[in-house]
């Protein structure tokens, strides 16, 4: 319970951002405790991206505040902090594995070899060390893409659907490291609209069309929807007719 | 500014193309293969030596530029006719009897005020009558009147000397076959350049790599250097092979059923090559910077080829490769005097053709101008690229 104390290593205060009609983050306050693993929960356009992005500082809001380590973003200078997944790979596809790493790696400043030989060992890529991108599998440059944004060993990890693509075995030892970085004191937000995964997250978010819907551990929601489905709570919560069906 | 961090991206730049063994060739054995091509065509027109008159009219100076041109024109293909030409009216006849192909007229004054800091002019009488061939006349002279006056004005004028032209029978001809070897060094630097960091570019920005790298401690300015540095170290090598290229002449003896043959244009150029590729590479940082904005205004590779009629078309036309930008009509005249590729062209021939050095008032001035038109792009590629993009 010590947890409550600490200051929150993300938080948002009225944060909305629109693109014209669409209220993609439409007025989200969260505060979330360090050394947690989060997922965000929400189906396609529900704002999952919009939100991160606005936590990296890489759109600017409309209205509202976000905030990293107690720093309103954007904030360059915190970003050596912050480690970033995006959805799309994010990968230069005619440079190696290795040289994609070392650019990253570089941009942070912490190109030494051995580090970069770790992550390459946590995504399984040691092998493949010098294969174009262009020529891995979808899922090996997802792992790649992994590999890029924890390289610099971030306090504070965005993945945006870090797994698709990744096979169960591999994931599982995924899901291992996350859980080893928040050992370590890291706090982790996962973007997934993927509800197996949900269950490996300390707390959840359920988002949709820009506002958080309900919050707390899998159990807890499930609990408190009277479901033992996570997909039916979900729906439960987002008052959709349907829930009542299903339950 | 992060040395590290600029270093980075320069890196993967190079990474990035070391592997595109195609684009490697494109680079650099293209336009070598294009220049050559060029080359080849533009000598093998200069059929007949061209036979001139020189009026010296400058008494004082005692005939010392007609003899420097004299001397200069032994070895640029030119016959120098005397045949009783004393004045303009006595060369006009000789011209309208084709006895010559060209006659200079010096003025009086102008060797003194040449070498005053002035801008002299000389007049060039031409028939008129085949415009081709007059530009090979005309072209071998400028040669030779340019070593002339850097016989003189060593280092370069530090005016500019204009060249009146005047025909008797028709409207006088673009001066059009200046050596062109120098001015495409300038071209393919630029051509080059552009679309390759153009393509790099917008695939950072639609490959979501641009918003990862955004999502690091790299500063703006960082990127901008980084690209620079990274396509301005291609845009040297390729300078280097091109002016190298240009200036040499390696004669390949006979082997078996091979005829021999010359490598290289053999360019006669006095100036400093490492004055050329300054301008050349200040060019190729205006058209790094150039690709990095306009990659904001295409969504796809096709739409940055879109650009080339847009951006690499017109300042083929108007720089001044083919024809003066003086003989331009007179609503074009003030664009070409604000595309880089009119004064790096410039630029070049006064180095590489008239052998002009850091000390001629032209030569200074392109290079003011180059780089003042590099530092505005460097500003507008930054003003692209932001960190919250939306
Ligand atoms: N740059 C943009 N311009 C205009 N609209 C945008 C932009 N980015 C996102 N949107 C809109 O904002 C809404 C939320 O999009 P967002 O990408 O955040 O959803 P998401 O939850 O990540 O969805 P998915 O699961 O498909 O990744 C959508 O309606 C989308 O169309
Ligand atoms: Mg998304």
């Amino acid at each position: 319970m010590s947890g409550q104390t600490l200051p929150p290593a993300i938080e948002t205060v009225a944060l909305r951002k629109t693109f014209g009609p669409i209220h993609a983050v439409g007025g989200v306050d969260i505060a979330l405790a360090p050394g947690r693993i989060y997922g965000l929960i929400g189906p396609n356009g529900s704002g999952k991206t919009t939100l991160i992005r606005l936590l990296v500082g890489l759109a600017r809001a409309t209205s509202g505040e976000a905030r990293v380590l107690g720093t309103r973003m954007p904030s360059r200078p915190l970003l050596s902090r912050v480690g970033y997944m995006t959805q799309s790979d994010g990968i230069y596809p005619e440079l190696s594995v290795w040289e994609n790493l070392r650019f990253f790696a570089g941009l942070y400043g912490r190109a030494d070899r051995a580090r970069l030989l770790a992550a390459l060992a946590l995504v399984e890529l040691d092998d493949r060390r010098g294969t174009p991108a262009l020529e891995l599998s979808g899922g090996m440059r997802r792992r790649l893409s992994l590999a890029c944004a924890l390289v610099h060993e971030p306090t504070v990890v965005f993945l945006d659907e870090p797994t698709v693509g990744i096979d169960p075995a591999l994931r599982v030892q995924f899901w291992a490291h996350f859980r080893r970085l928040t050992g370590g004191g890291a706090t982790l937000l996962v973007a997934s609209h993927v509800m197996d995964e949900a269950d490996r997250c300390d707390e959840l978010l359920f988002i949709r069309d820009g506002r958080v819907l309900a919050r707390g551990s899998a159990d807890e929601l499930r609990r408190r929807a009277g479901t033992d489905r996570l997909e039916d709570a979900f729906l439960h919560f987002a008052g959709v007719t349907g829930a009542a069906a299903a339950s | 500014m992060s040395a590290r961090r600029l270093w980075s991206i320069t890196r993967r730049i190079i990474d990035g193309f070391r592997r595109d063994h195609r684009t490697l060739a494109l680079i650099f054995i293209v336009p070598v293969a294009v220049t050559a091509l060029l080359g080849w065509v533009l000598r093998d027109q200069q059929i007949a030596p061209t036979r001139v008159a020189i009026v010296d009219l400058d008494v004082a100076a005692g005939g010392r530029l007609a003899s420097a041109i004299s001397d200069a024109a032994m070895g640029a293909g030119l016959t120098v006719v005397d045949d009783g030409i004393v004045d303009q009216v006595t060369a006009r006849a000789a011209l309208a009897d084709d006895r010559i192909d060209a006659a200079l007229v010096v003025p009086s004054g102008f060797v003194a005020d040449l070498l005053a800091g002035g801008s002299p002019r000389l007049r060039l009488i031409t028939q008129g009558a085949n415009a081709i061939a007059e530009g090979g006349h005309v072209a071998g002279l400028q040669r030779a009147v340019s070593r002339a006056i850097l016989s003189l004005a060593p280092g370069g004028p530090r005016g500019e000397i204009g060249i009146e032209r005047e025909t008797v029978f028709g409207t006088p001809d673009a001066d059009v076959l200046d050596v062109m070897a120098p001015v495409f060094i300038g071209y393919f630097a630029y051509f080059f350049v552009f679309v390759l960091t153009g393509i790099s570019f917008l695939r950072e920005r639609v490959g979501g790599t641009l918003e990862r790298l955004l999502a690091t401690p790299v500063t703006k300015p960082e990127i901008v250097l980084g690209y620079s540095l990274g396509f301005g170290i291609f845009a040297t090598f390729e300078v280097v092979i091109l002016i190298v290229f240009s200036l040499m002449r390696l004669e390949v003896p006979a082997i078996g059923p091979l005829p021999a043959f010359v490598v290289g244009l053999d360019v006669p150029t006095a100036g400093s090559p490492l004055l050329a590729f300054l301008i050349a590479l200040l060019l190729a940082l205006g058209a790094v910077n150039l690709g990095i904005f306009l990659s904001t205004f295409a969504r796809t590779e096709l739409q940055i080829l879109q650009f080339i009629p847009i951006v690499i078309v017109p300042q083929g036309l108007l720089a001044g490769i083919f024809w003066p930008v003086e003989t331009l009509p007179d609503v074009l005249q003030p664009i070409a005097r604000l595309l880089p590729l009119t004064y790096a062209v410039d630029g070049l021939r006064d180095v590489m053709i008239r052998g002009y050095d850091l000390g001629a008032g032209s030569v200074q001035l392109d290079i003011a101008v180059l780089a003042t038109i590099a530092a505005f792009f460097v500003a507008l590629a930054a003003g692209t690229i932001r960190r919250e993009v939306a």
